[in-house]
């Protein structure tokens, strides 16, 4: 290990020594979840990677992994986000200077967001919205309908993909904005999802406004912002934050085992076949990941990244396979009737959520041979034309 | 075992992936399949030059010294070039089993011939069973005046034909110990079998009263660690073999004109590429991981091998099969080098043991450490 990280490390542990009680879970000094995070904002934890005068400390990748690493290791929140702050990143790559100096210190200091990307008529082809934002003067005036929206109903902002200009090809004219959410002319209803859960929502627009100063990039270069907040959606979901987290044991090994256990399966030859394969997938998607993460420490890029969310779709359903099997008929009941049922049953409708969330399977499949792979793009009829010729007009 | 750093491996790595590039080229494969024995002793000759025949002996015994982490990445060419010989028989099961010897005599005999190529070993494991473990051996060892006397059958032992000394892995009144006996002694006979992958040659091996020499301190345990090396060192090839028929495969998705497109555009095919670029990916980091922690003795080391030994195996199996339909009629025809890595795959997945083995042994290995 490099003496830069190492010294990097020692500051990072020191400083958190320092000023995060790891017992309590929060800054020493008191205050809320807020407060620590302007803490650590302006020890330039947030963005380590970042340059100085852009609240970062100019930091390499593996010094960076280091910083990350130790605030990790005591469970403080905050550090990092040039990896993971989907808003912060786009705004940074692409936003103006005005903006930049206006959202991004809000943003790493914990403002709530959502994601104004899908719409009932562009789902995979996202491409394909219809949701429009016209320019009037200083600002611009959105209608238009967006779905699987999580957290819409508490968000202060909204990142919105819209239509700017419908005489040029579909990825052409959109933009890319950051939206207040709290304003009339937006309006949040929840979805009720197979689950029995209510964690995304419809979002209708109906004259909203958005300053023109809060579009991220130019007119017509939306498509490439969203691209990129996706990327780093899809780096994270590809870690299993789609995940259970409530419930049965957040150990998916020790809970196959237990179950077939408890069900007195675990003699079973069969059963043991397929119970050592759904662990064996996970922790070659862990050991994938790790090693992606050092290549990358070490200044490569990793191909393995891009994989880590198809991977882990095959985890869930896998480990809801098993699970439903070790339970057998026990798995038709559900809530107090059957805990375990309840769990395995919320599990086999939940995995859909990686498996369709932020890019189905079939999307993955293709944004793997295309872009790691090289392999040719898929025809669309309507690439190269005007988008109020394209079917998803026209009808 | 020696501190080897990155740059130092690096460098075997590319060494052994350039000569690999010059003298084992598919031509080369082909022109060893032919031959009777399977062996180019120029090949071998070049390798042994290279230091790689030498790269698990310890130093005292003319090795380098090297260890599972050098071993992996070294296997990885391997495998992508379909190394045909001795080199998995000899440089790594034998050098692996005499390094777990306590028996200063036979080591100093038997390491420095193998560390320089000069001398071939073959290890024989296991009977008709081809379990490769203890219940599964068939060989029996009786004292019989200073020395031992072998009666039974070993099977499916890799590389017999070429090999200059035998190790024979054999049940005694006290347990298992092994063996060193030249393979034409009287008592012996050494049966080359034909094998469905042409650069690997298997022989079976009926001995009746055949005289032995002990090598010492080699018990049930030993012949497992020793066999953990041979699991590396096979993970590392299998995870080499399937990126490199991988590679050809999209190559070929890439070039191939059908429908007026390059068919690497439809889905059926991209699809099924990129599923199998999460099989190749996640054998590389298998096998990788199996290695470090063998290398590190760390406590899952049992987890990690046993997961890279069904994970490599079932990856290139999947890789190796599929690449075949991937390419369509061109790749049933026996000059593309598709079925080259089919047969390896079907073979590999055999040595040491099944995959479903293994993955029995991962769960065990799982419940203990919980």
């Amino acid at each position: 290990m490099s003496d830069a990280v190492n010294e990097i490390r020692q500051e990072a542990r020191a400083w958190l020594a320092a000023n995060w009680d790891t017992d309590a879970g929060r800054a020493r000094s008191g205050g809320s979840m807020g407060d620590w995070m302007r803490l650590v904002f302006e020890a330039g934890w947030a963005v380590p990677s970042w340059p100085t005068d852009y609240w970062g400390r100019g930091l390499g990748k593996a010094e960076t992994s280091a910083v990350i690493g130790e605030f990790r290791k005591v469970g403080a929140p905050g550090a990092g986000q040039d990896r993971t702050n989907i808003t912060a990143n786009s705004i940074m790559q692409f936003g103006s200077e005005t903006l930049k100096r206006k959202m991004i210190p809000e943003f790493l200091t914990g403002a709530s967001m959502c994601l104004l990307y899908s719409e009932p008529g562009a789902g995979s082809d996202l491409a394909a919205v219809r949701t429009r934002a016209d320019r009037k003067g200083d600002v611009y005036v959105v209608s238009g309908q967006k779905l699987w929206t999580s957290g819409a109903h508490r968000a202060q902002y909204g990142l919105l993909l819209a239509r700017t200009d419908w005489d040029v090809p579909k990825h052409e004219g959109l933009s890319f904005f950051i939206i207040p959410m709290k304003q009339e002319g937006i309006e949040v209803r929840p979805i009720n999802q197979i689950t029995g859960d209510s964690h995304f929502n419809e979002v209708f627009l109906d004259n909203a406004q958005v300053l023109a100063e809060n579009r991220v990039g130019e007119e017509g270069q939306g498509w490439k912002v969203m691209q990129t907040a996706l990327a780093v959606e899809r780096a994270i979901m590809g870690e299993g934050a789609g995940e259970r987290r409530q419930g049965s044991s957040k150990d998916n090994v020790v809970s196959l085992i237990d179950i077939a256990r408890e069900a007195g399966k675990l003699d079973d030859p069969v059963l043991r076949q397929d119970i050592a394969q759904a662990i064996a997938w996970r922790q070659l998607n862990a050991l994938n990941m790790m090693r992606a993460k050092q290549e990358m420490a070490q200044g490569s890029s990793s191909p393995i990244m891009s994989l880590g969310k198809l991977a882990m779709s095959r985890i869930l359903h896998g480990d809801a396979r098993v699970m439903t099997k070790l339970l057998g008929a026990a798995s038709m009941l559900d809530g107090e009737a059957n805990e375990r049922a309840a769990d395995v049953n919320y599990r086999a409708a939940n995995a859909y959520m990686t498996s369709i969330g932020g890019g189905t399977d079939q999307i993955q499949r293709n944004i793997i041979g295309e872009r790691v792979l090289g392999l040719p793009r898929e025809v669309e009829a309507d690439r190269n034309i005007p988008f109020r010729q394209s079917r998803a007009v026209t009808g | 075992m020696t501190m080897i750093d990155a740059d130092e491996r690096a460098a075997i790595r590319d060494g052994f992936a350039r000569l690999l590039a010059e003298r084992h080229r598919e031509a080369d494969v082909r022109r060893i399949m032919a031959t009777d024995s399977g062996h180019d002793p120029a090949l071998w000759q070049a390798i042994s030059d290279m230091g790689l025949t030498a790269l698990l002996v310890n130093p005292d015994h003319g090795g380098i010294g090297a260890g599972p982490v050098e071993l992996e990445a070294v296997m990885e060419e391997a495998g992508a070039a379909l190394l045909a010989g001795p080199f998995l028989s000899s440089a790594v099961l034998a050098a692996g089993l005499l390094g777990q010897s306590n028996d200063a005599d036979a080591k100093a005999r038997l390491l420095p011939g193998i560390a320089s190529g000069e001398a071939i070993a073959a290890v024989a494991l296991t009977g008709e069973a081809g379990s490769w473990t203890p219940v599964g051996v068939n060989v029996t060892a009786r004292r019989e005046g200073d020395g031992w006397q072998l009666d039974g059958t070993a099977a499916f032992v890799l590389s017999a034909n070429v090999a200059t000394v035998l190790l024979v892995v054999a049940r005694t009144a006290d347990g298992i110990g092994c063996f060193e006996i030249a393979p034409d002694a009287i008592g012996i006979d050494v049966q080359p079998l034909e094998s469905w992958d042409r650069t690997l040659r298997f022989s079976r091996i009926l001995f009746s009263g055949a005289k032995a020499v002990q090598i010492g301190g080699i018990d049930e345990a030993a012949v497992e660690r020793a066999l953990d090396l041979g699991r590396v060192a096979l993970a590392g090839e299998q995870a080499g073999a399937a990126r490199q028929i991988f590679e050809i495969s999209v190559d070929y998705l890439k070039t191939r004109v059908q429908f007026g497109r390059q068919i690497g555009g439809f889905q059926a095919l991209k699809h099924i590429a990129a599923d199998l670029l999460i099989e190749v990916e996640s054998a590389t980091s298998a096998a990788r991981a199996a290695a470090e922690a063998l290398a590190s003795d760390a406590p899952d080391k049992d987890r990690l091998v046993n997961l890279a030994a069904f994970a490599c195996a079932d990856a290139f199996s999947e890789v190796a099969a599929t690449a075949i339909q991937m390419h369509g009629g061109i790749a049933f025809t026996w000059e593309h080098p598709a079925h080259l890595y089919l047969r390896r795959a079907r073979a590999d997945a055999q040595l040491f043991g099944q995959s479903d083995m293994y993955r029995e042994r991962f769960l065990a290995a799982m419940e203990k450490a919980a």
